[in-house]
């Protein structure tokens, strides 16, 4: 007839319960407080790693990023494989002439690890050769200078693009290592270009971060001078628009296939399996860690249900004293399920506050946790509601308990 | 508004409960009519129905065969939402052990039928206040149940079964936690609500309560076998 005026009624009923009933509530309502908190902060955590995870993902160049690798050529090649020059310079001139839907290509000539030598100081880092379209493709950035320039590729130039790592242990005192010489391999470089560093995230335990280790020479000057040949290691391509990857894949593999000989002795790797596999992650993450929050909500909406039966037998003369002077059974339901419904409500929203205490503990605990974020909302959101509807279902059947109590037998119970 | 002068009418009414495999007549055929502004006591042996006749007259409970007529329209067959319906707007109850609700307050107990009343009651606050002088515990309101002597319980009780206007008040035993001094008190102050509009049915055992009212009813294995006026 009058639900509004009903359910506040129940509401402030519960609520005058609850109170008159502190500790057995915060027992009820604990379930819940955990059931939410746990979701929510899980969530958040693994939203955060994740996050960090798919950042990394995209420095690299992100899902436009093509690689080309070489791999043996298949089992009916295997005889002629002979004739294919391999992964060469001319592989990256065939790509920047024949596929305009190329937008950046570079190869990597892989020099691995090198001794660079300064002032008498000594220096290990990686070290590859590489065309100015580098710089493109990834998404690190230049702090200093210049990068790789076509100039130098033509000219096999003797320059270096050095990163943080490098100037940290050959410059130390220097905030601009531009300018400077380095040897390496008994040959003089003049340092160009210095990449910013990419910053380890506050609070992480290690400084450590591979990416700041590499530096850079032109592709052609690492051919010549050290290796003798025109291989190349990989050759990286990185597309203008996700739409245009097939075409671009296709395009690729026809060019290298004639500049090959015919011979299959490369592949074609698109970063849409690593992304798959993040997403796989995250969808294990998530359906392994929701699993394990809803059976903690689920355990706490047994203890709310618990409770509540323990209430109703408690209160069985009440319920027969509100009977009698007018009380209908849906008034009883309401009550009780209301009662139900304020654990709840309270409990979540307790929970949530937890949440953000327990997120921002873990921000400090957890290496490169500075990504995790202090208000998932939409895991905040979904957590509440779903303890809500917990506690609504596992109030239905106390209250219904209650609703179907005969008056006269209540009102004898002792 | 006028109102029927006959509260309520029985005709043959039975009451039968089933006990294991065996049948119980708690009421065996009651024929009886209830007057306006009447006192009624109903006395008897327990066992004699007498509970049984209180909770058919306060819609808790309803009759397995027979007439029952409430301000001259049959509700004898009526759901229980309508019977909910009545016991909030016209029916009173008093308790033997008062049955006041421990956690509330004798004025929030006192306003408790107001929220299943079906009409909203503005001055709910004035309303209770005034039930609460109609039995002289106004200056008691913010106690608790617990605070309160027998006597000022039961008082309490009537309070929340006056806060309704109800037609009719039933009690079971209103008197029988009660010592002798307060048992006087809680009579008196029963008859004078009669002079109120307000009609009185009690059940009781003590013969000096009975003696209050004006109509008295013995019952014996569910049947009525005397009623005799003063």
């Amino acid at each position: 007839m009058n639900l509004v005026g009903d359910i506040y009624t129940g509401c402030s009923n519960g609520l005058r319960e609850i109170w008159a009933n502190k500790v057995r509530s915060i027992l009820s309502m604990s379930g819940i407080i955990l059931g939410v908190a746990a979701l929510v902060s899980m969530v958040g955590i693994v939203q955060g790693m994740l996050g960090n995870m798919r950042a990394s993902f995209e420095q690299g160049g992100g899902i436009l990023k093509l690689e080309v690798h070489p791999t043996e050529a298949p089992e009916a090649q295997q005889h002629i494989a002979g004739i294919s020059p391999g992964m060469t310079w001319r592989d990256v001139v065939a790509i920047q002439r024949a596929i305009p839907l190329a937008g950046y290509t570079t190869p990597i000539v892989d020099m691995r690890y090198e001794r660079f030598i300064a002032h008498g100081q000594r220096a290990g880092a990686l070290l590859h050769g590489v065309t100015p379209d580098l710089i493109d493709i990834g998404t690190r950035e230049l702090e200093y200078g210049r990068f790789v320039a076509d100039l130098d590729i033509a000219q096999k130039s003797p320059v270096m693009v050095i990163g943080t790592h490098l100037r940290d242990k050959l410059f130390p005192d220097l905030d601009s290592a531009v300018g400077r010489q380095v040897r390496l391999r008994g040959q003089v470089y003049t340092i160009v270009g210095q990449l910013a560093e990419i910053k380890p995230m506050p609070g992480a335990r290690s400084r450590y971060n591979w990416q700041n280790r590499y530096n850079y020479i032109p592709a052609t000057t690492a051919m010549s001078r050290y290796q003798g040949t025109d291989a190349v290691n990989q050759i990286h391509v990185l597309a203008d628009h996700v739409d245009d990857l097939p075409d671009l894949i296709e395009q690729l593999e026809n060019t290298l296939t004639r500049t090959h000989r015919g011979i299959q002795d490369f592949e074609v790797r698109t970063q849409e399996e690593r992304l798959n596999e993040l997403k796989k992650l995250e969808n294990s993450f998530t359906y392994s860690l929701g699993g394990i929050a809803g059976i903690s909500l689920l355990v706490g909406g047994i203890g709310i249900m618990n409770v509540m039966l323990a209430s109703v037998s408690e209160r069985i003369r009440e319920i027969g004293v509100r009977k009698a002077i007018g009380a209908r059974s849906h008034d009883i339901f309401i009550q009780f399920l209301a009662e139900a419904i304020v654990i709840s409500v309270l409990g979540g929203l307790i929970g949530l506050v937890a949440s953000v205490g327990f997120l921002s503990v873990a921000r400090d605990l957890i290496p490169q946790g500075s990504s995790i974020s202090l208000l998932p909302v939409s895991a905040m959101f979904y957590g509440f509601i779903f303890s809500n509807a917990i506690g609504l279902l596992s109030g239905i059947y106390p209250a219904m308990r209650a609703a179907r109590l005969d008056p006269i037998e209540a009102l004898r119970y002792e | 508004m006028t109102e029927p002068d006959t509260i309520f009418k029985l005709s043959d009414l039975r009451r039968t409960y089933t006990v294991g495999s065996e049948q119980v007549n708690a009421l065996d055929g009651v024929d009886l009519t209830i007057e306006d502004r009447e006192f009624i006591a109903v006395i008897g042996s327990s066992g004699s129905g007498k509970s049984t006749l209180m909770h058919l007259l306060g819609f808790m409970d309803s009759p397995t065969a027979g007439r029952m007529e409430f301000e001259g329209k049959d509700v004898t067959r009526i759901n229980g939402a309508a019977r909910a319906d009545l016991r909030a707007s016209r029916i009173g109850f008093v308790f033997q052990s008062f049955n006041l609700l421990p956690r509330l307050s004798v004025l929030d107990n006192v306003l408790l039928p107001l929220t299943y009343s079906r009409s909203r009651v503005a001055n709910q606050l004035e309303l209770g206040m005034a039930a609460l002088e109609r039995v002289g515990m106004e200056h008691r309101y913010a106690h608790t149940p617990s605070q309160l002597s027998g006597g000022e319980r039961q008082r309490v009780a009537i309070a929340r079964a006056l806060i309704n206007q109800p037609r009719l008040i039933l009690a079971d035993e209103p008197t029988g936690n009660l010592d002798s001094k307060n048992r006087g008190r809680i009579m008196e102050l029963f008859a004078s609500l009669l002079e109120e509009g307000i009609t009185l049915a009690l059940v009781t055992h003590d013969h000096e309560v009975a003696g209050y009212a004006g109509r008295r009813i013995r019952m014996q294995d569910g049947k009525i076998v005397e009623d005799s006026k003063a």
